[in-house]
């Protein structure tokens, strides 16, 4: 069911309870007041009862006139009173039938009484008196009789107003207690329906967001948690799909290049033989023959041999290369002033001397493989060393910066520099920005460059104007802190 | 055992390799013996005096093993596993002289008990100057294991 249907339900339920009890309450003040009209009149009743016996009572005495039209009158009143049947409820219908003939015997009766019995003989005297000793007794006796009824009628009324504020206290207390269940009910089935559930999913977030993607959150019921909790399911499952296929064309590819890589290196090997024979057997036509080759020969043999051996030289870098894309990174924190300092030593070691002035900031470290970031190092300052050698008074300048908040370290040069329009040119494998003849190379230093800043997740890139120099700005991924 | 008695054994099986090899040991003044082996078999059978080279078993063993890491039916690094396995020339000395210069193959050649790696260049004037100091340092400067007892 629905979180929001039973939302409903339990409203629904509530105000159904409130206006049961309400009704309840209306219908029991309703029943209270029936019986207290019911009790005042029967407590009319009995006062006439009893005035009527009263005045029975004077004129059996005194046969006063006055007391007799007293009785009539009352008893009357008492009659009319009694004729209405909604004076009690149907259970005691007998009796009021009872007092109703009491009330018309008493009375007629009364009048059988001789108005004045002065008057008659006595005779007639002392049996009138005897009969009325009896007809009196007699009339006394229906009156106490009626009396007593009347009471019973007040008690029974008596009884039903107890009886009705019972049920509404009785209502009350079942109302009460009924709301109350449905409250502590309510919050049990949020607790179970909606705040487990939700604590699960939470917790099922946290789970894949840390990686583990075969977490199930599994909730089973038919409401909104559940179509939520199944769509969460489904999508980790769609994600673990993906995943999984990422991952098999990862393998695929892993597996693709290391192909590609053993095929590379093989055929980098199988090359260099062929290579060496060519050099080879030019340098011994040139030694065993040289005597009878004119000099267009002894060129033309010495171009093979120049030609071998820069192929030779090519083939290393290409292996070059892919040993840098093979390599594993070790990566740790490496001091890289030092390693520009070491190479600028080495550098500065070469025949013939030149003097270039290297500025290299102190203190530059990055968190890198050593190996392949002095491959790198290497590589660039090489270059500025080889491109500022037409320079007048050639400078390096060897720095790091912030830009965007992320380190940029550099290796500025005042040489040659290059046209920005070839840029894109620059870190492909054998691409040359210059000849040659003006300054030797394989152009492949900077795809070396370029691919050991890609395997850091880094980035590198150049900024120059031809003649003015060029630099090479760079950026490693910082290490999680 | 004089020097000039002294034997190289070249494991080479590219012809022009050879060729050059042997040009290089003649220009490098190398007058010894250069036994060459076409593949990897052919080098066990030489150094255990096996088939074609059954009389060979009262010869001494070669003063140094030119290997070479790429050769036919048994490579470079399985005839090293084989003269390292064998009591008869566990102390033979070796020497990869290789195109390659992967760590992989120099790891796996010094583990296997290779007792120098030397790489070919291309330029074959650098070539001869790697040869020559190879024959001077085996055939003169090294001092050999003792003689071996062979069967």
């Amino acid at each position: 069911m629905k979180i929001s249907t039973k939302g409903r339900l339990a409203t629904t339920t509530a105000l159904v309870t409130i206006a049961l009890i309400a009704a309840m309450i209306l219908w029991a003040n309703k029943e209270v007041e029936d019986a207290n009209n019911k009790r005042r009149q029967t407590t009319q009743l009995t006062r006439g009862l009893t005035e009527v016996r009263l005045v029975t009572f004077e004129y059996i005495l005194h046969r006063h006139e006055r007391a007799r039209q007293q009785e009539q009158e009352v008893s009357s009143r008492l009659q009319r009173l009694i004729a209405d049947d909604t004076l009690v409820e149907p259970a005691q219908r007998e009796i009021l039938e009872d007092l109703r003939e009491r009330i018309a015997t008493t009375h007629r009766l009364v009048e059988e009484l001789v108005p004045n019995p002065e008057t008659r003989s006595d005779e007639d005297k002392e049996s009138i008196r005897r009969f009325e000793a009896q007809l009196s007794s007699q009339i006394l006796m229906l009156q106490q009789d009626s009396v007593a009824n009347a009471f019973r009628l007040t008690d029974f009324s008596t009884e039903r107003i107890n009886a009705a504020q019972r049920r509404v206290e009785t209502v009350i207390l079942f109302g009460l207690g009924l709301i109350a269940l449905t409250t502590v009910g309510g919050a049990w089935l949020i607790n179970r329906n909606v705040l487990a559930p939700i604590h699960r999913l939470e917790q099922a977030t946290r789970e894949v967001a840390a990686g583990n993607w075969h977490y199930k959150v599994d909730v089973g019921s038919k409401d909104e948690i559940g179509d939520l909790s199944r769509n969460f399911d489904s999508m980790t499952h769609s994600l673990r799909m993906s995943f999984a296929q990422i991952e098999r064309s990862n393998q695929e590819l892993a597996a693709l290049n290391q192909e590609i890589e053993a095929f590379s290196y093989s055929v980098s090997h199988d090359l260099r033989g062929p290579l060496r024979s060519m050099d080879g057997f030019s340098l011994a036509l040139l030694e065993d023959y040289g005597d009878k080759l004119d000099d267009e020969a002894k060129d033309s043999l010495q171009r093979i041999r120049a030609a071998s051996q820069r192929m030779g030289r090519l083939i290393d870098e290409l292996l070059g290369l892919s040993r840098v894309t093979r390599a594993e990174l070790n990566l740790k924190v490496v001091n890289l002033s030092q390693i520009a300092r070491e190479i600028a030593d080495s550098l500065d070691q070469q025949q013939p001397p030149r003097a270039v002035k290297w500025d290299i900031e102190e203190g530059i470290t990055v968190h890198a493989d050593s190996a392949l970031i002095q491959i790198a190092m290497q590589n660039l300052m090489e270059n500025a060393w080889k491109f500022t050698g037409k320079t007048e008074q050639p400078r390096v300048h060897i720095g790091s910066l912030q830009a965007d908040g992320k380190k940029e370290c550099f290796v500025a040069d005042n040489g040659v520099g290059f046209d920005m329009a070839y840029a894109d040119r620059l870190f492909g494998a054998f691409q040359r920005l210059h000849h040659e003849s003006e300054f030797s190379g394989t152009g492949i230093g900077l795809a070396i460059v370029q691919r050991i800043f890609r395997r850091h997740e880094g980035a590198i890139r150049a900024q120059a104007k031809p003649g003015l120099g060029a630099t090479f700005f760079f950026s490693l991924k910082e290490p999680n802190r | 055992m004089s020097e000039s008695n002294k034997v190289i054994l070249l494991v080479e099986d590219n012809p022009d390799d050879v060729t050059l090899t042997l040009r290089a040991f003649k220009r490098s003044h190398v007058m010894n013996t250069i036994a060459v082996a076409r593949d990897g078999i052919e080098a066990l059978d030489f150094l255990f005096a096996r088939g074609a080279y059954a009389s060979r078993a009262k010869d001494p063993l070669p003063t140094v093993v030119i290997l070479d890491l790429k050769l036919p039916k048994l490579d470079g690094l399985g005839v090293l596993r084989a003269i390292r396995a064998d009591e008869r020339t566990r102390l033979q000395p070796v020497v990869i002289l290789t195109s390659s210069k992967e760590e992989e193959d120099l790891i796996s050649g010094y583990s296997l008990g290779a007792n120098s790696y030397v790489r070919k260049p291309v330029d074959f004037t650098e070539f001869l100057e790697a040869v020559k100091v190879l024959g001077i340092y085996w055939l003169m400067m090294n001092e050999s294991p003792p003689e071996r007892k062979r069967l």
